[in-house]
């Protein structure tokens, strides 16, 4: 099932979808690593990781605010 | 004489429900009982040798962390029993089960700074890690307006001999409430949001200098399972929130009691040279935003502002008062 997760870093906001538990763990990791210099931890990822409305579509990342 | 089902009707005493095993503290507890490791089987030579060749800065900056970590998980391990007995109280099985986990890998991090300390720095005994102590009354607000607790050496004995006292009064609502108070203390203020950046800084500064990869891959094993400590508290105080709003209060309650050690880098988090202690800053803002969107309760602004806020830091090095 395709998963989104948001970022809360102050002024980002960003989405991240992916297809599955461990796409949205790495995609994350991606964002916060290149965005901020940072990482999230994989629990707290999967904790507030919501299901995305369009099953398997390809990972992508949008700035919301 | 009692009879059998008298003690206790046979249906209850199965307690690990289906219901439980497909829930989310349940999977917290498989997932701890297949991330097993030992400190004992990581080779400590490398780091022995990187602490040769390190300058007496690098060291400073690195054992002073290491030190209040050792010391740190020593306390948590020491005082996380609350939390089983009152989970144990509540008749949430898959709590206890979890907190079982918890409490086992508080006492491996324990034995992984110990042998960290002992086999890399040839430290053993309690006097000689005291030694690198930074004191928490050297830090200081200089315009004032924020003090310095200790959350984990006063905060957690105060708020688990409530957590206790509720526990031994069998009333469920005192019980919920301390344990919302204790939960949110330990779990995602002090390990979720204090503690955060000095992982960071640990990790960035070893990879940076190319040195001790025992330390690092340590505080990469911690991480993992404290992402399951930080979240096991955030979703139990969830639960008990969403089942009495009430508790979020004192959610913030217990956050804002030790708001000034958010506001700033604290002592030991400020030995390290040439770290940018604002991205650390950032940091924390982040890991409270999202401890709050855990537990689903509303974030403080003022605390975020405040956390981001140049113009508040500490300065250490001088007597408080």
């Amino acid at each position: 099932m395709a998963k989104s997760w948001q970022c809360l870093d102050v002024g980002c906001g960003a989405v991240v979808s992916a297809g599955s538990d461990d796409e949205l763990v790495k995609a994350v990791n991606a964002h916060v690593r290149e965005a901020h210099g940072s990482y999230e931890l994989e629990e707290m990822i999967l904790a507030v990781a919501e299901d995305a409305p369009d099953e398997g579509e390809p990972i992508r990342e949008e700035a919301t605010r | 004489m009692t009879t059998f089902p008298e003690i206790r009707p046979v249906e209850s005493r199965f307690r690990l429900t289906p219901e439980l095993a497909a829930g989310a503290i349940y999977r917290k507890y498989e997932k701890a009982s297949r991330k097993v490791w030992d400190p004992k089987q990581l080779d400590y030579e490398q780091d022995r040798a990187d602490w040769e060749r390190m300058t007496d800065a690098q060291r400073e900056g690195i054992v002073t962390i290491t030190v209040r970590f050792e010391a740190g998980e020593q306390e948590v391990t020491d005082e996380l029993l609350p939390m089983l007995a009152a989970a144990h109280a509540l008749g949430r099985f898959d709590w206890v089960m979890f907190i079982a986990t918890f409490l086992l890998e508080e006492a491996r991090h324990s034995e992984f700074f110990c042998l960290w300390h002992e086999r890399a720095l040839g430290l053993s005994s309690p006097e000689e890690k005291a030694r690198y102590w930074p004191l928490r009354e050297h830090t200081v607000d200089p315009q004032g307006r924020f003090t310095v607790g200790e959350p984990v050496y006063e905060g957690l004995p105060k708020y688990g001999q409530k957590l206790t006292a509720a526990v031994q009064s069998g009333e469920e609502t005192a019980i919920e409430a301390a344990f919302v108070q204790f939960a949110t203390l330990y779990c995602a203020w002090v390990e979720g949001v204090l503690t955060m950046p000095s992982y960071e800084i640990v990790i960035d500064t070893t990879e940076m200098w190319d040195v001790l990869p025992a330390l690092r891959l340590g505080f990469k094993n911690i991480l993992g399972d404290e992402g399951r400590h930080i979240t096991f508290g955030t979703e139990a105080t969830r639960v008990l929130i969403e089942k009495d709003p009430g508790y979020e209060a004192l959610a913030h309650e217990v956050m804002d009691e030790y708001r000034g050690n958010a506001v700033g880098m604290l002592e030991y988090q400020r030995n390290v040279p040439g770290l940018d202690l604002d991205k650390y800053q950032r940091q924390k803002a982040r890991h409270y935003l999202n401890r709050c969107r855990e537990m689903r309760i509303t974030p403080d602004q003022r605390l975020v502002d405040e956390i981001l806020d140049p113009d508040i830091d500490f300065v250490v090095g001088v007597e408080a008062g």
